[in-house]
């Protein structure tokens, strides 16, 4: 998440460099103004300006940035809309769309089946990469304490599983509990603008930021939007990182939001984790794992083991999440 | 004219209006930002209204972020991002200018 | 060569057209003319924006007596034919067409500029337009280009493409434009036309911009391209006459009335015959001192 698509430098009449602002994907960064000969703010709005216009010429309108809070308020003069902050800093949104529009299209899903109004809600996040039994026990524990289930898979496309191909095995693998509506998470759950310690390897300081940052946006957006009460959790004994999302989300979420974590199911003395059948895919060993998934999920691997052993082979990396 | 994608016109710079317009499935919403909204917003949220009429652009999401623009900045800035966004900017609208 | 070739041009002020903020004050600080920019200060994803801004502009902002200016885009763009009809319709003073290289390139804006001025239902031949040299070509074409329509107003250089044309650049002493500045001179002269001398950019050297000034108001250009308000009064005080030569041109202007008064083809001063050139020079000096505000209704020089 280091990387940056583009910088731009604004000078002077005499030379001097007095404002500077970069873009990666859609995520303005290491926005930096010299107020020294100006008006309060008008570099600031000069850059950020043309940051947007270089951005609107790539067909990009939807544009986050992470900024410290102090500066919050700077973002929020120029038409951002803050979506969570921490004592670290505050992440924010502007464009074309935004989380009410998420939210509303996710809500006319839950409508068109039928599900709402609905008294207890819950929701999942889950990157599914794939989708296995472990993941199907999860969101059958939920659908049965639940009116309406949210299922929101992770949106990014960097994992081993593409988007699409892990939403559709996610949604055929539900498609008998009635009460559950699989959605993408947007770029509001666990997506590389909010956290991307999920998909890189990161100091645990900045895991702390962005998980916690990660979880106010659910807590303070997207739950109250969506009535949720409950978000379910699958336990972690494994990765470090999802330890530590599962720390912050018990510590942040209740009580607006409570905090219900499932114990991981287990085949024989195994934890079954998507990640070891990550790890089978590479090592031709996908029979070893049949066991541990849902029929689709099995059926959609057998029939595309070499593209998926290709990907790997090409340096998709398979140990994050 | 129909709103094909998203546009985006004009700066945040001082006196200019930022304007983005996107599709809408019916109606024309403002998501007016401005530091004289008390006073002003009204008339900025009309001269765009009725910029956006006089061009037949009956459905339309419209975010604007004012920097003290003139009413003449206003349209101007509405007219460009609407044909940016109709993909007719090379054979603009002359009769409604 | 258009009618009104007496204005006072001894400002023209460059105004990027995307810039809200500069084209609304442009009226403020008093240019004798004012040069909205379509061309090199907007980049291209602006062109359309630009252009939209200039012409909501010229519909409702004041102006005053400023003479207003476009500078379009080249021909060679898909943006010129944009800019004209916009213009035209705007209801511009004057046309300014960059890179100017020969007559028929000012023959091809004329009937577009008629062209237009009939689709959108404006006087015919309201619209004025004028070339700007940049080129070797351009320059040894100037008398010709300078000569080449009835909606002529002035001719300018414009020194910065001229001098990369030239293989060198722009010096302080500005001894690198000589020919193009006296070749653009004489063309506009025999053409009957206004010359506008180039932009000086560096706006820390004031004494540099005054020498430069000076220069060129001896050479006899009607005045000078500017990027920066600052530098309007500047130019003024340069072009504004001296007491003595208000004064011998109020004389000069009583003798015509006297003539006048008399019904005598004649016109004599202190026992001398006042020919047309005397005439000229002194309408011009009253023109300057008004513009300077060095005298009252009357044409009397006002005391410092």
């Amino acid at each position: 998440m280091q990387q940056i698509d583009t910088t731009l430098g604004m000078y002077n009449e005499q030379g001097s460099l007095i404002a500077t602002g970069s873009v990666a994907g859609n995520v303005l960064k290491y926005v930096g103004v010299c107020n020294k000969f100006s008006t309060q703010g008008s570099h600031f709005n000069s850059i950020v300006s043309a940051l947007m216009n270089l951005l609107a010429q790539r067909g990009i309108f939807h544009l986050f940035v992470f900024t410290k809070v102090k500066y919050s308020a700077s973002f929020q003069h120029v038409g951002f809309h803050e979506l969570a902050q921490t004592d670290l800093g505050a992440i924010l949104e502007t464009g074309d769309t935004d989380v009410n529009d998420y939210v509303r299209r996710v809500e006319k899903v839950a409508t068109e089946r039928r599900l709402l109004p609905a008294k207890r809600v819950g929701a999942i996040v889950m990157n599914a990469n794939p989708f296995t039994l472990g993941h199907r026990y999860l969101v059958e524990q939920a659908a049965q304490e639940n009116e309406l289930v949210y299922v929101f898979v992770v949106s990014d496309d960097v994992s081993l599983f593409t988007t699409a191909e892990r939403l559709a095995l996610v949604k055929q693998g539900t498609q008998d509990l009635k009460n559950v509506v699989v959605v993408t998470g947007d770029q509001y759950m666990v997506s590389y603008v909010t956290f991307p310690a999920y998909f890189l390897p990161t100091a645990d300081e900045a895991i702390q930021f962005q998980t916690t940052l990660d979880a106010r946006l659910f807590r303070d957006q997207i739950a109250p939007a969506l009535q949720i009460q409950t978000r379910y959790l699958g336990s972690e004994p494994i990765s470090r990182t999802t330890g530590i999302y599962n720390q912050v989300l018990q510590a942040e979420l209740p009580p607006s939001v409570d905090v219900k974590v499932i114990s991981r199911l287990t085949h024989g003395d195994q934890v079954i984790t998507a990640t070891r059948v990550r790890q089978a895919i590479a090592e031709n060993q996908a029979a070893s794992v049949l066991d541990w998934l849902p029929a689709n999920t099995a059926d959609f691997i057998q029939q595309n083991l070499a593209t998926l052993q290709a990907r790997i082979q090409k340096g998709m990396n398979i140990n994050g999440n | 004219m129909e709103i094909k994608k998203t546009a985006i016109a004009g700066t945040l710079e001082s006196s200019d209006i930022q304007l983005t317009i996107s599709r809408a499935d019916s109606g024309i919403t403002i998501d007016l930002q401005s530091d004289v909204k008390k006073v002003f917003g009204d008339q900025i949220e009309a001269v765009i209204k009725e910029t956006l009429k006089s061009l037949d652009v009956t459905a339309a999401k419209v975010k604007a972020v004012d920097k003290g623009a003139l009413d003449c900045v206003i349209k101007a800035r509405t007219v460009a991002a609407v044909q940016r966004a109709a993909e007719t900017t090379d054979t603009p609208a002359w009769e409604v200018l | 060569m258009a009618e009104n070739e007496e204005r006072l041009r001894r400002t023209m002020m460059f105004v990027p057209g995307n810039n809200p903020a500069m084209v609304k004050d442009a009226g403020i600080y008093g240019a004798d003319s004012i040069m909205f920019d379509l061309e090199d200060s907007v980049s291209l994803p602006e062109k359309d924006a630009a252009r939209l801004l200039v012409y909501e502009a010229l519909q409702t902002q004041d102006y005053g007596d400023a003479e207003l200016v476009v500078r379009v885009n080249g021909q060679d763009t898909p943006f010129y034919d944009n800019d004209v009809k916009a213009m035209v319709k705007a209801g511009i003073d004057v046309i300014r067409l960059p890179k100017a290289e020969s007559p028929e390139m000012v023959e091809k804006l004329e009937a577009d500029i008629a062209a237009a001025e009939k689709e959108f239902g404006r006087e015919a031949g309201s619209t004025h337009l004028m070339a700007a040299i940049e080129s070797a070509k351009g320059v040894l074409r100037a008398a010709d280009i300078a000569a080449a329509s009835d909606r002529m107003i002035g001719i300018a250089l414009s020194a910065e493409d001229y001098t990369t044309d030239m293989k060198t650049h722009r010096y302080p002493d500005g001894r690198e434009l000589e020919f193009a500045r006296n070749m653009v001179l004489h063309a506009a002269r025999a053409a009957g036309v206004a010359a506008f001398d180039t932009v000086f950019t560096n706006m820390d050297d004031t004494e540099g911009f005054y020498r430069e000034t000076e220069y060129i108001h001896q050479l006899g250009f009607d005045g000078k391209s500017l990027v920066n308000p600052r530098q309007i009064p500047m130019v003024n005080k340069v072009y504004e006459p001296t007491e003595a030569e208000i004064k011998n041109a109020k004389n000069v202007i009583n003798a015509i009335q006297e003539a006048k008064l008399k019904g005598s083809g004649v016109i004599s001063m202190n026992g001398q015959m006042v020919d047309r050139p005397v005439v000229l020079r002194a309408q011009r000096v009253m023109k300057l001192a008004t513009a300077s505000h060095l005298v009252d209704e009357e044409g009397n020089y006002l005391e410092k």
